[in-house]
């Protein structure tokens, strides 16, 4: 799957994660991340992020994200969202096309 | 307190009843409504206003939150308002401007320290490389960096002052930078003035044109509502957006010396001039003051023109700008802009 144009899920909340992504066009996967909890947490959440990523099939997308605290299925939902929007699909399952 | 209690309300600010409560709420925050806002939000716990902010254009305004209700998070809530608002108007590059003391919570929100006049204002961006792209790209543009200059113009419209500035500067430099001010907020649109002076200085070789977006800042888009004089307001806008000319553009492209017109008429302009020819010297960029081009013993300036065009005296404008800006004038697409002016709804 291909991200064209920008996508935005999620609030800034505790214990929630705003996810933003953009094209990155030939850039592979950049992700920008800024969270509460980096020191303790920073490699599981860009780790979750990535999985997430290659099960949609995305190879290229500028993914900037700010942290609350959020948990693995929070930040699983707000990238699929972000995605889906960006992407205008809204299917579900969220199946590679 | 029951965090469940808050909900987010729009406010309707052609209705005046509603625009007075957010008016009202702000000033007990020690804040003013800056005059351009196109969207409001406030935060409500039943009846009562516990927050409030703003959307104009790209910038994120009036953030303010009650004493009562600090560290709830509420300006998690308002900023997460405004921001899917102002995506869903497919604005993802946004600012904010606010007081120094401020920077940690705009960071904790995801947004990122740009440039800073100490105690009075910082500007803040939503991605974290926003500015460092932005002056990679004019670099790559710009090859080589030899003997450089720049002038930072609004042409509203671009009149035979403008051009004899440009040919100026661009005689006493290799190359010339111009940077046209990208706001809407002048008679004459941005993408209209900019195409003029490209037609104007066509014949200059060693001039380079950019687009002044995002981090020239204008003094009609500087937000106004948290400073309390207009001294005051005038020093800190010429202050932020100096130090980000002389810290981040000015470097990229290798620019050693600003020319700007004299202003005898304007005193916003003559005090920002004033700034410049005080603080640019100090970053090693040398300034200099030109002149106005005169016409029959008067100072040619955009206003003129647009005061010529609102007394219908279009005829008397061709003496004034260059036969491009006068076809231009006279074209079927610079009806409404005419109409617009005579009809006095702008200031510039």
């Amino acid at each position: 799957m291909k991200i064209h144009q920008a996508g935005i899920a999620g609030t800034l909340e505790s214990s929630d994660i705003t996810i933003h992504i953009e094209e990155n066009e030939g850039k592979g996967i950049e992700i920008q991340l800024k969270s509460t909890v980096l020191n303790q947490f920073g490699n599981q959440i860009r780790h979750v992020i990535q999985e997430t990523l290659q099960e949609l099939g995305i190879t290229d997308v500028l993914v900037r994200a700010t942290d609350k605290g959020a948990l693995d299925c929070t930040i699983r939902a707000r990238l699929l969202t972000a995605v889906s929007r960006a992407t205008h699909s809204s299917c579900f399952p969220w199946e590679v096309k | 307190m029951w965090y469940g209690n808050f909900r987010e309300q729009t406010i309707n600010l052609q209705l005046p009843e509603e625009k007075y409560r957010l008016l009202a709420f702000l000033e007990r925050q020690g804040l003013a409504l800056d005059g351009n806002v196109e969207y409001a939000v406030a935060v409500m716990d039943g009846e009562k206003m516990a927050a409030s902010g703003a959307l104009d254009g790209r910038v994120l305004k009036c953030i303010a939150v009650d004493e009562a209700y600090k560290n709830s998070g509420l300006s998690a809530k308002v900023v997460s308002h405004l921001i899917s608002e102002a995506y869903e108007k497919q604005r993802t590059h946004l600012f904010v401007y606010t007081k120094p003391e401020n920077k940690a919570i705009f960071s904790e929100l995801g947004f990122y320290a740009i440039a800073e006049v100490p105690s009075k204002v910082v500007l803040m961006e939503n991605r974290p490389d926003g500015i460092k792209r932005y002056i990679e790209t004019l670099a790559k543009e710009n090859g080589s960096k030899a003997d450089s200059a720049a002038v930072v113009v609004n042409c509203n419209p671009f009149t035979l002052g403008h051009r004899y500035l440009i040919e100026y500067a661009a005689s006493r430099c290799q190359r010339l930078h111009v940077f046209v001010l990208w706001e809407d907020r002048s008679s004459f649109p941005a993408e209209i003035r900019y195409r003029l002076v490209k037609e104007g200085t066509r014949h200059l070789s060693n001039v380079v044109l950019h687009q002044g977006k995002d981090y020239i800042i204008s003094d009609a888009t500087f937000p106004s509502y948290f400073i309390k004089t207009y001294q005051e307001l005038v020093e800190t806008h010429a202050k932020l957006d100096l130090e980000i000319f002389s810290r981040y553009i000015a470097p990229a492209l290798g620019i050693r010396k600003r020319f700007v017109g004299e202003e005898p008429y304007c005193k916003v302009t003559a005090a920002y001039n004033a700034i410049m020819k005080a603080l640019l010297p100090v970053h090693g960029i040398e300034v200099e003051v030109v002149p106005r081009k005169l016409a029959d013993g008067e100072a040619i300036s955009a206003s003129r023109v647009r005061e010529l065009i609102r007394s219908e005296k279009l005829q008397e404008v061709r003496t004034l700008v260059p036969e491009t800006t006068y076809s231009f004038l006279l074209s079927e697409e610079a009806q409404e802009i005419i109409r617009q002016i005579r009809s006095g709804s702008r200031r510039h």
